[in-house]
This record gives structure tokens, C-alpha cells and sequence, in this order.
């Protein structure tokens, strides 16, 4: 028993991020209609108390990368916004390499790193180099390591030649690529990004996942992530949480998580001349020109029996096995989740 | 990197923002001329008719204008992060102020300028040096002194003034009007010198908002004239009520930050 405590202290100690039955309750003001509605609710507001979090515990250690899925209003945004220090929590604990964030705010967000993707951090209409040079001076970074650290984030993100362009001539791409660099020039140990790759093309998509990778290959950078874009969890995270309706859902990798959702196959052939191919059991069978399309469970009928009536029915030009794309698996968690 | 120099760098970056729209930039800057420009040609021509008010000459009235002016543009101007602070709650932008490891005040400071009140702030020195050069002020280098302190002092009365209505934002009041009464009403009474006003009247500027202390008995010390019937030494001491009065507003302002950061709206 003795043992156990303290070997459950030595875990608490060796998280980075320590998060413990974190509770948040939000008031929201609710008014009545009209402007009678309007004087009674100066008077006697009626407010209606919302719980963004509930009980909501988790570890993370030096160097992770997590993803931190869940519809809107699941309460992603409250759990970055208490680990960021900018909002108090109603009850639980949460350390931060061992500072409590909203009590030790200026210390804490020195070391961290936060990218939201719909809001800048940089000046609109002036050139990316003096907002960062401003940043330098707020965040108190020494010349030769913000040349330094500049140096580094113009090669891995590409950034000579939009450097001295004011913030507004850019493309959304080369935007969120400055704002990377800008979150990152203090060399924070935790990163925080919410919803990095809204709206960027497939390019830059890629860039920025490139780079966050990197980064933390490099430096060993914690990195919290959410979006709804599974292709960041799964290119990037080692670990997702599923939070919905304040509550943390699921924490642990994300296949076995999909897995029970991936129930369906689509084998997609197409012949060099016209064949008739026929799969028992399978629920869909199309044809279109020469090309078959072919639904089917794979704990009905055997993927390997699927190839092999498909091969025998004629000769193959090209053929395709894919399961359910993740979005559609992601959906039938939620709904399952009732989230 | 010290705050003033953090400061005044954030003031040149909204500078050369506003700066990338020239024209724009002219015309607003020359629109804030024109109208505090007609505030000054109301004075003007009304003093056409009365060539003194009470013991004051119509070039000391130009005096206290412009001292009124300029401090008040000073603080529209350069503080506009607390003059406009609801926007920046609004717009999410004071969380993004909380991530940053520098004191709260600093940073909302130097989150913003209005670089259009330069026009203001030219009618404003153009009256005081006017003024000052008509009333014949025998200028000392105490009155140097003392005109600093109450541009100094009745900064900081009007950006504690301005604070209210910041502070209260905290609690979700979208504006409080009564406030304005005090800003930009006092702004508009207190232009003029405080004793031309009934004595019951005198006290809101006296005890409630101090311009009489922070302006008025400096720039009737300047001006050679009486001074509420206080000494003359009050002069160095009035603009101390403007800097207590920001003080406490800094206190006020503080609860309302923690309110924010539990509430989280």
C-alpha cells in the first residue's frame, strides 16, 4: 500500500501536464423576450449553469503528442484555455512541470506556445519581421537566440521569402506557417494548437504537419492539439482524447479506438474486358462500364475470398481495397457516444 | 527589453500600421483637426462678445483649453488599449493579452494607438502655446515644472476615468453612460477653469473626479491667478489626486481581471 502511493507520486511528479478531476462551470445569463424581459433581467438575471467540464483527469508526458478530439462545445477550448493559465478552474488540480498555470500566469505562458487557427498573433499590416522582433522584445529573447531560433524556423518552414511582407498580402498557408514560427520563437517546451490546419489546402497541410513533427523531434516539445481533422491525429499523435459534453470519453491510441467502426470494405476492380463477377454475401455489388464496386463486411465474408472471386472472374487492369474513411468513423463514434 | 521601450515600439509598429494607408491615415488625422478645431472656434467667437469670464481673460480660457485638450488627446491617443478596452474582449483579443508573460497594464497599453487624435493633439499645443504667449506668462522654470505635472496628473485622472468603464466590461456591462459624465462631460466643463462654476457644483470635479485639483489649480498657478483660495504650493500637490485616483481605478481594474480569468466571459 505504502509502495503503491508513493509509486502513484512518482507518476504524478514525472507527467509534464497533470490534470486532476478538473471541474468548470460556466453561468450564462439567460434573458426573456422583450424589453420587460429585458428590465427583469437587470434586475433578478436568470442564469442557467452550463458544465463545460466535469471531472476530467489525464497525464501527459514530456515530449507527447496528443490529439484532443470532440464536437463543438465538448469543452476542448476550456481545458487549453486553464492548462494556458488565462482561465480558473472551479475545482480539481493541474500542475504544469510543476507550476500551477492561473496562479502563476507570467512565469507559465513564458513557456508555452499557443496557436489559435482562426486568430493571429502577429500585426496585420506590418512586415512578419517586426512582429517577430516584437515578440522578441515582449517575450524577452535574447538577440543572438532569436536570430538564431529565426534562422532555424525560416528553413523549416520556408519562410525567406514572406518575411518581409506585411501579414494581410499573405495566403491563409504562408499565414499560418508565420504564425508557427511566432508561437514557437520563445522555444516553449509545451505547444498548444487549436484547429492548425483549418482551412489550408492539401500543401500546407502537409508543411505544417511536417513541421510540427519535426519540431518536436527536435526539441522535444510537448504538443497539444485539437481539431477535427483526423489526418492531424493520425500523421502527428501518439494518443488522442475524446472529450464530449465535458467529460473525458476515451484516452489511449487511436486505432483500436476506430477499430469497431471500420466494419466495411469497398473493393473497387476493374477488368481488362467485360466479366460478370458475382460475391456471395457481400451487401452492395455495382457495376459501372467495367469497373466493379463491391460493399462488403469483412466478419461476413472473408476479404481474402472477396480478392479471390475478383481475380477469377476475369483479368484484373486495377484493384482497390478501402475501408471507411475516417471521418464517417469519427461520426459513428460521437453518435455513439450520444455526444 | 524594458517597458518603456516595449512600449514605444508597439506605438511605432500601430504607427507604420496606419501609416500603410496614408491617405486614410490624412484624412482622419485632419477630420480630428477640423473638429477639435471648432470646439476651440466656439471659444474663440463666444469670447468675441464677453472678453472676460470672472477674473479669467479670454486668452487664459484659450490656456485652459488647450492644457484640456492636449491632456485629453494624450490619453485617446496613446492609451487607447483602456479607452477602447470592451472591443478588445469582444474580439478575444485580451486572452491573447493574458498569454503573454509581461504585466497585464503594459500590455494593454501597448496593444493599441489611435493614431488619429494627432490631429487633436495639434489644435491642443497650438492653443496652450497660444494662450500662454497672449496671457503674457511669465514663464519660471517651477511653472515648467508644475505645467508637466498636471499634464502628468491630468493624464492619469482621465485614462483612471476611462478605467471605469474598462473595469466594467469585466462584469458584462456593455457600456455605462453615466460614466461618459465624467469623461468626456468633465472633459468639456473642466476646459474651462472650475471656480466660473456654483460651489456645490465645483465639488463633483473637486472630490468625485478631480479635475479641479489635477488641472485647475496647476494652470491657475501658471496663469498668476487665485487658486480656490488654497495656497500657492497646492499646485505641486493637485496632480497627485489624479495619480491617486488612477491607483485605485489600477486596484479596481485588477478584481475585474480575476472575475474574467474565473468566469471565463
Amino acid at each position: 500500500m505504502g509502495k503503491l502511493a508513493a509509486l502513484d507520486k512518482e507518476a504524478a511528479y514525472m507527467a509534464y501536464i497533470h490534470v486532476d478531476q478538473l471541474d468548470k462551470t460556466y453561468r450564462i445569463s439567460q434573458r426573456s423576450k422583450g424589453a420587460l424581459g429585458a428590465i427583469k433581467g437587470f434586475f433578478r438575471p436568470n442564469y442557467t449553469q452550463v458544465e463545460a467540464l466535469s471531472q476530467v483527469s489525464f497525464d501527459i508526458a514530456p515530449g507527447e503528442v496528443v490529439g484532443y478530439i470532440g464536437p463543438n462545445g465538448a469543452g476542448k477550448s476550456t481545458t487549453v484555455k486553464i492548462l494556458s493559465g488565462i482561465l480558473v478552474p472551479d475545482g480539481g488540480t493541474v500542475t504544469v512541470d510543476g507550476r500551477i498555470p492561473w496562479k502563476q500566469r507570467r512565469t507559465h505562458v513564458s513557456h508555452i506556445g499557443v496557436v489559435f487557427g482562426q486568430r493571429t498573433q502577429l500585426w496585420w499590416d506590418v512586415p512578419v519581421i517586426d512582429s517577430y522582433e516584437l515578440l522578441r522584445d515582449i517575450y524577452r529573447v535574447p538577440q543572438a537566440e532569436f536570430r538564431r531560433r529565426l534562422e532555424e524556423m525560416t528553413e523549416a518552414l520556408d519562410l525567406a521569402a514572406v518575411l518581409h511582407t506585411p501579414l494581410r498580402q499573405l495566403s491563409l498557408g504562408q499565414r499560418m506557417r508565420c504564425e508557427l514560427a511566432a508561437s514557437l520563437l520563445h522555444s516553449p517546451r509545451l505547444l498548444f494548437l487549436d484547429e492548425p490546419t483549418i482551412g489550408l489546402d492539401a500543401v500546407s497541410k502537409l508543411a505544417v504537419r511536417d513541421f510540427l513533427a519535426g519540431e518536436r523531434e527536435r526539441h522535444g516539445t510537448t504538443i497539444m492539439l485539437t481539431t477535427h481533422d483526423m489526418e492531424d491525429i493520425t500523421s502527428l499523435c501518439s494518443r488522442v482524447m475524446v472529450l464530449g459534453h465535458g467529460k473525458k470519453l476515451y484516452d489511449g491510441a487511436l486505432d483500436p479506438l476506430l477499430a469497431r467502426y471500420n466494419t466495411q470494405r469497398t473493393l473497387t476492380v476493374e477488368y481488362e474486358q467485360e466479366t460478370q463477377l458475382d460475391v456471395p454475401g457481400a451487401e452492395r455489388c455495382q457495376k459501372e462500364g467495367l469497373t466493379y464496386r463491391v460493399v462488403f463486411r469483412p466478419d461476413q465474408v472473408d476479404t481474402a475470398r472477396v480478392l479471390e472471386l475478383a481475380q477469377r472472374a476475369g483479368h484484373v487492369h486495377d484493384l482497390s481495397v478501402q475501408g471507411i474513411p475516417l471521418d464517417e468513423m469519427v461520426a459513428a463514434l460521437y453518435k455513439e457516444m450520444a455526444l | 527589453m524594458n517597458a518603456w521601450k516595449l512600449y514605444f515600439r508597439s506605438m511605432g509598429i500601430h504607427f507604420r500600421s496606419a501609416a500603410q494607408y496614408k491617405a486614410s491615415m490624412v484624412m482622419q488625422m485632419l477630420a480630428l483637426f477640423v473638429m477639435t478645431g471648432t470646439e476651440l472656434a466656439a471659444v474663440v467667437l463666444t469670447f468675441q462678445r464677453f472678453p472676460a469670464l470672472g477674473q479669467w481673460s479670454s486668452q487664459q480660457i484659450y490656456f485652459f483649453f488647450g492644457l484640456m485638450s492636449f491632456t485629453f488627446g494624450m490619453v485617446e491617443c496613446f492609451c487607447r488599449g483602456f479607452t477602447a478596452f470592451g472591443g478588445q474582449v469582444r474580439t478575444g483579443n485580451f486572452d491573447r493579452l493574458l498569454l503573454r508573460p509581461r504585466n497585464l497594464v503594459l500590455l494593454v497599453l501597448c496593444a493599441q494607438m489611435d493614431v488619429r487624435r494627432i490631429g487633436s493633439l495639434v489644435v491642443g499645443v497650438a492653443a496652450l502655446a497660444y494662450g500662454a504667449f497672449a496671457a503674457q506668462v511669465h514663464w519660471t522654470a517651477l511653472k515648467v515644472l508644475v505645467l508637466l505635472f498636471a499634464l502628468a496628473g491630468g493624464g492619469c485622472l482621465i485614462l483612471g476615468l476611462f478605467m471605469i468603464e474598462a473595469t466594467a466590461t469585466f462584469w458584462s456591462i456593455s457600456s455605462i453612460e453615466v460614466v461618459n459624465v465624467l469623461t468626456y462631460g468633465g472633459r468639456s466643463t473642466c476646459q474651462y477653469p472650475v471656480d466660473i462654476y456654483p460651489r456645490g457644483f465645483r465639488w463633483i470635479f473637486i472630490a468625485l473626479a478631480p479635475y479641479g485639483l489635477a488641472i485647475h489649480l496647476p494652470a491657475a498657478y501658471i496663469l498668476d491667478q487665485t487658486m480656490l483660495g488654497l495656497p500657492a504650493w497646492t499646485a505641486f500637490i493637485g496632480p497627485l489626486a489624479g495619480v491617486a485616483f488612477l491607483c485605485l481605478m489600477l486596484l479596481l481594474w485588477r478584481r475585474g481581471v480575476a472575475h474574467y480569468t474565473s468566469t471565463g466571459s
